[in-house]
């Protein structure tokens, strides 16, 4: 049933010959009996070639920024790129003060010619003061798109004028779409922005209790870090500060009295996670809390961490008290899910982090990558000081760090370090390659294009990436879930979540309409009429094109 | 006519309008095997091919030159050439689209010098390659979907021998009212040739195999030769200077022009058929006659609950004109009038609807005001306050709409681009005779939503407590 080789070149055949030796190292078919295998990525996007992959201000502000809730986030440029990110992420929040909540707003200084032949300086710091005599945030978040940079505006000059004038902390951000190659640029420029100029800001010193954690990476999309939440409270630890989910200025000030730094989308946040390590000396752990069996082996990990048996026997008991709800209903969707196959391509973290859930159900992904990942995210982190730093990846100023004199405190000694990281993915991730079965395919940023071809060669049950392609797979008669925005749907993270996808996937599978496809006019004569006849029967409704 | 002043604000609160390069992009997908690529970085083309993804909910593919910051600084030629290599080998388009974004506007790159050496370099000299300068910063959606249009016209038409049909040149419509104006188009027995028609590729049926170009849209020798037609019809009584391809057409070959405004509404949809009448010279036939009569039955029999409607309206300027003829020749209030854009010529016309009207009509919101106030340059924290000021009960516009719905409880009938937060975009129905009858049934039924849903408290607290309270 899979690909070979001979397949994908056949394939990529249809590609000018420059593009088919470009892509090519960005596809993997997957050969588990190798100890290593490369994959291209974090490279530019061909032109022409129609990618799902957006800019570095879409994930600056769009992904990073946006989910927080007390910022006032004023784009400043043209209308379109702030109309863009008005509420598309369905990051939720909730509101704690209405009067610092700002997601449903979009603030743009929509810049007309005029601003762009003589510069949006002054429009720029007359919105600041606007936004602050009419909302007095918590804070102020200005990020950039293209003409900003091109003309020359100085953006950071402005804020911090601005900041002085008004006593706001107000931040800029030099996310414009050209800079990077992705989404990621934008993430790196988003976070270094966050860690220079928020973590640490606050005045705790110690933590409200020793089980303190932030949760790094989870931007709560349709509500995933409420389900988390709950558990870990329900556990005994306390959230600091969730970056940036439902996040804030607030709770984002304190994030240094942590005791550990929980990461779940490696891709976004791996570098913030390394240098609170070397500022305050907090390790972090990766976990993963889609899936039951991620779930509960995360838990079960930062109980290791903190060693403290009390703990332990409460992590059991939440576990054990979970599992008893939501095991008897996963079961009758596992019945139906049994079998399948999935495409799973998302982001920079979740094409990896969907698989054991599907796993669970017994959806087999036989196609997985990432639209905007880096090397490490297949590869695990043992690759990253043989990656090349190049023209693109460049531009992005990086963020040096040195242990905070004050507030520096190691967790964790060395000896203790080593011994844990025996046991639990302490500062580490192993990437998703290691982890899927031989012959699935690895697709780095997939395209319009391959999308179709792989789709039609493969055949898949269900087809899981975002809105632009969702349809493509529509038009070819193929279920499809987003895992970016869910569809409306969520949480999936964690164990009610489970339930939630479980029950949304299935869904998709026993729908009626699959069955309608087909015209009944255009119905060939069945040559084994009966065999198929009694299959139908025995599912009624519930049967699907096989 | 009132009109809120703008200009104090360097604040844009939740716009009410998109960029020009998006609303350029709809009328390529109109046209028969057409692709488009847009030269900037790709989060642009990214990002408008979710958002037009999401409304009609159909595939819509869209390349871009993914130019990075090399190429800021050095031009993105390369880029865009390659790009147009790789798209034209997998695609095999019959028309390529180029517009340009914020990003190539403002480092100054010729598309049109780039696009004529890149035919001749490649041999193609034929190729219809049509470029469309659309800075972000430049104008709204609405008028880089008119000038898209023009720009099309400008690199297709040719001088052709008279052919008898006409040229129905629209704005941004639902595929659905696209739809309607096709069949009326058909019963009055008109040949035409309609720009851009979206019908079929943004509303797709269901079919196997799929097909990455979705058959459809206007074809290029129907294009070519509408310089050959009898005339024009165009549904553009809003668009300025420059950016009417009626105007074009009849500028460049003399072909007579009539603008109309969007056959929505009772009396729009009657200047449409009246204009085809007269193409035809045949009387209308009984369908029509039987469609108008139902419509009228519909406005008789809903006129009371629609006097209480006192609406906001907003959107893109000839949607928006249709939509506040519609609402007035049936008795809701049209309370303020609100575009994303300038909307010059709007202003004028909606003044002329107002004189006709509203001057003698009572004030249903008790001293908040008769007739609408206009409001160009508008984003919902004007249309929020105007709203609340007016005693406004209905907004009718896109889904950005939904803002008023949460901050003020005010009911959003769903119309025009883009519908985000809602299936059916394309499906929209409000277009002649028919699409208008549902279109008002619409309104009519959230206003008594709204009025059933409190109406006993209401009625309680007005006559019994003695409360004076809003006739709502
Ligand atoms: S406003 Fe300009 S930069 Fe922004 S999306 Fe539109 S074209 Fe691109
Ligand atoms: S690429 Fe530039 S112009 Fe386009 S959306 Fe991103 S920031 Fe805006």
């Amino acid at each position: 049933m899979g690909l070979r080789e001979q397949d994908i070149d056949s394939i990529l055949d249809v590609y000018p010959a420059k593009v088919k030796r470009n892509r090519k190292k960005h596809i993997l078919l997957r050969d588990t009996a190798l100890e290593t295998q490369e994959i291209e990525a974090n490279a530019r996007t061909i032109p022409g070639i129609i990618s799902n992959r957006g800019c570095a201000f879409a994930g600056c502000k769009g992904v990073v920024l946006g989910p927080l809730k007390d910022f006032v986030h004023i784009v400043h440029g043209p209308i379109g790129c702030a109309y863009y990110t008005w509420g598309t992420r369905r990051n939720k929040a909730r509101i704690e003060d209405p009067k610092q909540y700002f997601l449903n707003y979009c603030f743009s200084t929509d810049m007309q010619e005029s601003d762009i032949v003589f510069g949006g300086e002054k429009k720029l710091a007359g919105m600041i003061d606007e936004v602050v005599e009419t909302f007095h945030p918590n804070a102020i978040a200005v990020t950039a798109t293209c003409p900003v940079g091109l003309i020359g505006d100085d953006i950071q000059a402005v804020a911090r004028e601005a900041e002085k004038r008004h006593g706001v902390p107000v931040m800029a951000f030099n996310c414009e779409g050209y800079r990077g190659v992705s989404q990621s640029a934008g993430h790196h420029i988003a976070n270094n922005g966050l860690m220079e100029h928020v973590i640490g800001r606050g005045d705790l010193e110690e933590p409200p209790t020793r089980f303190a954690v932030n949760m790094l990476g989870e931007y709560n999309i349709g509500g995933d870090s409420w389900e988390i939440e709950r558990v870990l409270r329900d556990i005994g630890y306390e959230v600091i500060a969730v970056m940036t989910g439902g996040g804030s200025f607030e709770t984002l000030k304190n994030a240094h009295v942590a005791n550990l730094n929980l990461v779940q989308c490696h891709r976004s946040i791996n570098y913030i996670a390394d240098m609170l390590e070397k500022k305050y000396g907090t390790p972090w752990l990766k976990i993963n809390f889609i899936g039951i069996n991620n779930t509960i082996q995360s838990l079960r990990n930062m109980a290791v961490y903190f060693g403290d048996a009390k703990l332990q026997e409460r992590t059991e008991e939440v576990i054990a008290r979970e599992m008893s709800r939501v095991e008897p209903v996963l079961e009758q969707y596992r019945k139906i899910c049994q079998g399948k196959t999935a495409f799973c391509f998302v982001g920079g973290s979740r094409g990896h982090n969907y698989q054991g859930i599907f796993a669970e159900l017994g959806v087999e992904t036989i196609l997985a990558g990432y639209e905007f990942a880096h090397r490490d995210d297949y590869e695990g982190r043992a690759i990253i000081p043989q990656i090349k730093i190049n023209a693109d990846n460049q531009n992005i100023p990086e963020l040096t760090v040195e242990p905070d004199k004050k507030r520096f405190r190691m967790k964790v000694s060395p000896e203790k370090m080593a011994e844990l990281q025996e046991k639990i993915p302490l500062c580490e991730y192993k990437g998703m390659i290691v982890e899927m079965q031989s012959s699935s395919l690895i697709v780095d940023d997939l395209n319009h294009f391959e999308t179709e071809a792989f789709i039609e060669r493969l055949k898949p049950d269900i087809f899981c990436s975002g809105i632009k392609d969702k349809y493509v797979a529509h038009k070819m008669g193929v279920p499809s879930k987003q895992l970016h925005s869910y569809d409306y749907s969520g949480p999936y993270y964690g164990f009610k979540g489970a339930v939630k996808f479980a029950q949304d996937i299935t869904m998709g599978f026993v729908s009626p309409t699959w069955n309608y496809i087909t015209p009944p006019w255009k119905n060939k004569p069945l040559l084994k009429g009966d065999v198929q006849k009694e299959e139908v029967q025995n599912v009624g409704l519930y049967t699907k094109r096989t | 006519m009132e009109e809120q002043a703008v200009s104090y604000r360097s604040v844009n609160e939740n716009p009410c309008h998109m960029c020009m390069p998006i609303g350029a992009i709809l009328p390529f997908k109109g046209v028969e095997r057409s692709m488009v690529l847009i030269h900037g970085s790709q989060g642009c083309s990214t990002y408008m091919r979710r958002h037009i993804s999401e409304h009609f909910n159909e595939p819509v593919d869209v390349g871009s030159s993914s130019l990075n910051e090399k190429g800021t600084v050095y031009g993105g030629e390369a880029n865009l050439k390659q790009g147009l290599d790789n798209l034209i080998k997998i695609y095999h388009p019959s028309l390529i689209g180029v517009l340009t974004t914020c990003l190539a506007e403002t480092i100054g790159e010729d598309i049109d010098r780039i696009g004529q050496e890149y035919l001749r370099e490649r041999k193609m000299d034929n190729f219809p390659l049509v470029t469309v300068p659309t800075p972000g910063y430049g104008h709204s959606h609405s008028e880089g979907f008119s000038l898209a249009v023009k720009r099309i016209l400008a690199r297709l038409a040719r001088k052709s021998p008279s052919h008898g049909r006409i040229n129905v040149l629209v704005p941004n419509i639902s595929p659905a009212d696209l739809r309607e104006i096709k069949r009326l188009l058909e019963i009055m027995g008109v040949r035409y040739t309609l720009l851009p028609d979206f019908s079929e590729t943004l509303d797709a049926p269901f079919t196997s195999p799929y097909h990455k170009i979705p058959s459809g849209g206007t074809g290029l020798n129907s294009i070519r030769e509408m310089p050959g037609a009898i005339a024009t019809l165009q549904m553009g009584v809003t668009l300025e200077e420059g950016f009417s391809p009626g105007k074009y057409l009849e500028e460049e070959y003399r072909v007579p022009l009539f603008n109309l405004p969007l056959p929505i509404g009772l009396e729009n949809t009657d200047t449409f058929i009246r204009s085809l009448q007269k193409v035809t010279g045949a009387p209308v036939p009984e369908i029509l006659l039987k469609e108008r009569g139902r419509l009228l039955d519909a406005m008789v029999d809903a006129h009371k609950y629609n006097f209480a409607g006192r609406c906001i309206i907003f959107g893109e300027p000839e949607l928006v004109y249709a939509m506040a003829g519609t609402c007035l020749e049936n008795g809701v209030t049209p309370v303020a009038v609100a575009t994303g854009g300038k909307g010059a010529k709007l202003k004028t016309l909606l003044q002329t609807l107002r004189d006709r009207y509203a001057a003698d009509a009572p004030d249903t919101g008790n001293g908040k005001g008769v007739g609408p106030v206009f409001l160009p340059e508008a984003d919902f924290d004007i249309m929020r306050r105007t709203a609340r000021e007016r005693g406004a009960n209905l907004a009718i516009g896109h889904s950005g709409g939904k803002y008023l719905t949460e901050k003020e409880g005010i009911p959003l009938v769903r119309m025009g681009f883009p519908i985000h937060d809602r299936v059916g975009g394309q499906r929209i129905f409000s277009a002649g005779y028919a699409g208008t009858t549902v279109f008002l049934d619409r309104i009519t039924n959230t206003l008594l939503e709204r009025k059933l849903s409190g109406y006993r408290e209401r009625i309680y607290r007005q006559f019994y407590r003695g409360k004076k309270y809003d006739l709502v």
